[in-house]
């Protein structure tokens, strides 16, 4: 259904729609927090690119976002990289990091696949941890300035907050690429029935393995300009309570339909940063708990699964 | 062995640690009735989510039931958090356990030894009623192949969730026999939670022998690890996990029927 | 049937119209002076700041006439969760909106990260909840003060106290190996060996997951040291403070515990009793201290402040003072005011807001947790067994790592 939108006008007019949220929302909310909603969108899509399009639940994905961030704001903060340099080094940390994880967890499925990849996020949590001279610890680190890009300065929020945009932007494009090719119709009929797919001859091990690293890999790309964006980083990114956060994120969205995890990214920042402020700002937690339940119960097409569902049924039919 | 991932589990240690306090605070309950009280209240709520809430997922992909209990973390937590603080509630053990025993090459805390004996007593329990009693082995059953049980006409949905139920039941009386030792707070849970994964994982799905022995050999080598080389302690389990994964990807004692 | 279809886009579009936001409103320079008090409103720090610091600064700000420069002055509460990066976020609203003073931050990694704000945004930033030394360090800048305690205060005030003793030479430690944790081991272990004492060993337990004891606390218990020192905070300190006393470690040692409040043991005062700790201010000291302690307690229904309630208090008015003195809110100038200057209050007595680092000097107390049947009135947790001066409580000029760029 997704695939079919993706291809069609509808498709263009949502796009065209979500590019124009994204434009004008450093006008609309704090810069450094629209920064944060594109990152996290990014994040999102990454995430979902595993389990919504290759059926496989990653639980310690922030391993990627928060272990990239380290990489990239240590470079900047304590060896002076130019910022290319270290986007470039946080990609290649999260892409053999993706390598590693995957090889591993790949030997098992479902259940044991998600349990083994929290098991490693936390050993990464740990060392990260235990390697306080270069990550700060619990106190993070720090960066003063962004440095430039193409001689564009960095440390404007909105001048940052656009290149985050475009290569959020680009990050998504690419995910739609991938979903669309060959390779996205084998991961759909993989996900469908492994078994049958396996029988068909396809080495099902190594496109999961794949699928894996290319996930790792953008949610890196995306934890790089959340830390760098927020010119921090912290033990945070490479909690567990992260990678929970865009599992909820992307289910709330929808899986599997590319916009759907924009469109909950977005959602969930917002709602998370505003009902902070509100007088029950200290019951986010409950209420992002019980949002999410409710998705898992009753939801689970997620917002833009749901608003698909409903332009597909034909007038009349009973809901499916 | 019902294949579902509880990641509420700690969640429920949590719940039973904040019933042996409430009660004693409200009603004045002693820490042996809160042995007895504590599983059954949880053991109950446990039953209670089972029925409304999970029964609904077991069709579904299993990622559904571990997200809902991890949605169930995040509220139960912070309702915990809201009604009893952040910082911890005070629980002492009885004054009958208090004080400590002189093993001969040691003075060791009396309560501890109660717990290491109230340990080996429940495990020993569940074993046997799980691999020795018909009950037990309709359960095994059940889990295995729940068709062939339900054609037997053994209703399969009912020992599904006593099961569940006892589980939670369990739990919650691990947080009681916790509650002297350490600090009563709603985030008890989540420390143990994921050790607690990396244990079933090592000692294999479906095995209870592998989980109980799993369980009493990490927390011998996490304590001498503690002395031994600290710093990596916490890697420790996660790193033997990699390697019996790497090796027996089915645990040290799970039968390669439970390795999916 | 047709509920169930448009129940989810009634809600989809709910939570979608929910979160377009309004733009952050900005106020001119002639608008009210604000005070943005950044705490952990419902986490760990709750009692120990929280809304009490939030009352305090309000205090404050109306026994000072609730205008300064014929400006309203108005305090805005925010949660920073304990969260660095949201934090920083949310300091930097703060700013941008208007506010002029940034107050509280207990956390450290909330008090570096908005620090780092305070920097770039040339306003001025107090931390007083914040443990961690390098706000006058490593990370010392223009704009930040740290006022109430750090690791260095609490290691020359404890550490001094026992170590000057015959019986408080040797010691066991056992410490948290994170930066708080090996911090006070560092500063502690050179205040003992200062009074001629020594730290035998240390252990470094993982920080986090650790929540045994056992071990350490029987190594303690056999080594023959003579105090125990507990360099660790919150869960932990409560967990091996607990198992130390089912051991018995307490008979046969002096427990000294690194960092501890009066929240702490009002939560959990059975567990505490006995220790020895260092503390920035107590309500029930003297007759000064008491007097304000009375007018908080009218206002938070009986509850005693804790130091750093008080120290909010004290940096508040002491800011306000330094505006009106100016006759600016202008960050620059208020700091060139500040530095150097020396003052006195209920909270901060001997004050001084030292120039070279931006660490605010005052006395320090060593005290005794008193056990439940010694308490004479609610609340009264404490003994102050010696008065540190101010001169001595803080890290020397001369040790400062504070590269000075002002």
């Amino acid at each position: 259904m997704t695939l079919a939108l993706l291809g069609s006008r509808r498709g263009a007019v949502v796009a065209i729609a979500l590019a124009i949220v994204g434009l004008a929302l450093p006008w609309f909310v704090y810069p450094v927090l629209a920064i944060d909603i594109v990152a996290y969108a990014l994040f999102a899509v990454a995430f979902d690119l595993l389990l919504g399009f290759t059926g496989l639940l990653s639980f310690g994905h922030a391993l990627f976002w928060g272990g990239a961030g380290y990489v990239a704001t240590i470079l900047i903060a304590k060896a002076g990289a130019p910022f290319p340099l270290a986007v470039i080094a946080a990609l290649a940390y999260a892409a053999i990091a993706a390598l590693v994880v995957g090889a591993i967890a790949i030997r098992r499925q479902g259940i044991y696949f998600a349990m083994i990849t929290l098991a490693l996020a936390q050993l990464q949590y740990f060392v990260a941890f235990q390697l306080g001279d270069w990550t700060g610890g619990e106190n993070g680190v720090q960066v003063s300035s962004r440095g430039t890009l193409f001689g564009l300065r960095l440390d404007d929020d909105k001048a940052f907050y656009y290149a985050v945009l475009v290569v959020a932007a680009l990050g998504v494009w690419f995910v739609v690429r991938v979903v669309r090719s060959p390779f996205g119709a084998v991961l759909g009929a993989m996900r469908e029935n492994e078994q049958r797919a396996v029988a068909l001859g396809f080495r099902v091990d190594r496109y999961k393995l794949v699928a894996f690293v290319l996930s790792g890999t953008l949610a890196g790309l995306a934890g790089v300009l959340f830390a760098v964006g927020n010119r921090l980083s912290g033990l945070d990114g490479v909690d567990w309570h992260t990678s929970g956060k865009v599992v909820i994120m992307t289910i709330l969205g929808g899986i599997g339909t590319v916009f759907g995890p924009l469109v909950g990214a977005g959602i969930y920042e917002s709602l998370d940063f505003f009902v902070s402020k509100t007088p029950i700002g200290d019951k986010t937690n409950i209420v992002m708990g019980t949002i999410f339940a409710l998705c898992v119960l009753l939801f689970r097409r997620g917002i833009v699964g749901e608003l698909l569902a409903i332009r597909a049924r034909p007038k009349g039919a009973p809901p499916s | 062995m019902l294949r579902i991932v509880n990641f509420a589990h700690g969640a429920m240690f949590m719940l039973g640690a904040f019933v042996a306090y409430y009660g004693a605070q409200l009603a004045g309950l002693p820490f042996y009735g809160a042995l007895f009280v504590a599983p059954v209240v949880v053991g109950l709520f446990g039953l209670l989510i089972e029925v409304a809430f999970l029964r609904r997922l077991y069709g579904l992909d299993p990622l559904y039931g571990l997200l809902f209990t991890f949605a169930l973390v995040l509220v139960i937590e912070d309702a915990m958090r809201i009604a009893a603080g952040a910082l911890g509630s005070p629980y002492s053990p009885p004054p009958s356990l208090t004080g400590a025993t002189n093993l001969g090459f040691t003075l060791f805390p009396t309560y501890r030894l109660f717990v290491i004996a109230a340990a080996i007593v429940i495990c020993a329990v569940v074993w046997y009623v799980l691999e020795r009693t018909p009950v037990g082995a309709r359960i095994r059953a059940a889990t295995e192949a729940p068709v062939l049980v339900r054609a037997l006409g053994i209703d399969t949905q009912r020992l599904v969730s006593i099961t569940f139920a006892v589980g939670v039941a369990l739990a919650a009386l691990a947080g009681v026999l916790a509650a002297p030792n350490q600090n009563v707070e709603p985030t008890m849970g989540d420390k143990i939670i994921i050790n607690t994964f990396a244990i079933v994982v090592i000692g294999g799905l479906g095995s209870i022998g592998g989980s109980v022995i799993t369980g009493f050999a990490i927390g011998l080598l996490q304590t001498l690890g503690a002395v031994i080389f600290p710093a990596f302690n916490d890697t420790l389990i996660f790193l033997l996990m990699i390697v019996v994964l790497l090796i027996r990807p089915s645990g040290l004692f799970g039968s390669p029927a439970s390795a999916k | 049937m047709r509920l169930s279809r448009s129940l989810p886009a009634a809600l989809a579009i709910a939570l979608l119209s929910a979160s377009f936001v309004a733009p952050p409103a900005r106020a001119a320079d002639s608008g009210p002076v604000k005070i943005a008090v950044i705490t952990d409103m419902s986490g760990v720090y709750a009692s120990l700041a929280g809304a009490g610091a939030v009352e305090a600064t309000k205090m404050a700000v109306e026994d000072f006439g609730g205008k300064v420069l014929g400006r309203p002055i108005e305090v805005e509460a925010i949660d920073h969760r304990n969260n660095g990066p949201d934090a920083a976020i949310k300091a930097r609203e703060a700013y941008d909106g208007g506010a002029d003073l940034a107050l509280d931050m207990t956390n450290s990694a909330v008090a570096l990260a908005v620090a780092a704000v305070a920097k770039e945004k040339h306003k001025l930033a107090i931390v007083t909840g914040g443990a961690s030394s390098a706000v006058t360090g490593a990370n010392c800048n223009r704009y930040t003060y740290h006022y109430a305690y750090d690791t260095y205060a609490l290691a020359a005030s404890t550490g001094s106290n026992i170590a000057a003793q015959s019986n408080g030479k040797t010691w066991y430690a056992l410490v948290a190996n994170y930066a708080f944790g090996q911090q006070m081991l560092a500063d502690f272990g050179a205040a003992i060996e200062r009074k001629g004492g020594k730290v035998q060993k240390a252990d470094l337990y993982p920080f986090g997951t650790t929540t045994d004891f056992s071990s350490y606390l029987l190594a303690a218990k056999n080594s023959g040291a003579q105090v125990l020192g507990l360099f660790n905070a919150g869960a932990d300190t409560v967990n091996s403070m607990k198992q130390a006393k089912q051991f018995g470690v307490d008979k046969v040692m002096k427990i000294a515990v690194g960092l501890l409040f009066l929240s702490d043991v009002d939560a959990l005062p059975d567990v505490f009793a006995g220790s020895r700790i260092t503390t920035s201010w107590y309500w029930n000291y003297d007759k000064e201290a008491r007097a304000w302690a009375d007018k908080y307690a009218k206002r938070m229904h009986g509850l005693r402040p804790t130091d750093i309630q008080a120290s909010d208090y004290s940096a508040a008015t002491q800011w306000l003072n330094a505006v009106k003195a100016v006759g600016t809110t202008d960050a620059d100038k208020v700091q060139q005011y500040l530095d150097g200057r020396q003052f006195n209050d209920f909270y901060a007595r001997g004050g001084e807001w030292r120039a070279r680092d931006h660490r605010v000097l005052h006395e320090m107390y060593v005290v005794d947790v008193l056990p439940k049947e010694q308490v004479k009135e609610p609340h009264a947790w404490f003994k102050v067994v010696q008065v540190i001066p101010p001169g001595r409580a803080f890290r020397p000029e001369s040790q400062s790592t504070c590269k000075k760029d002002w």
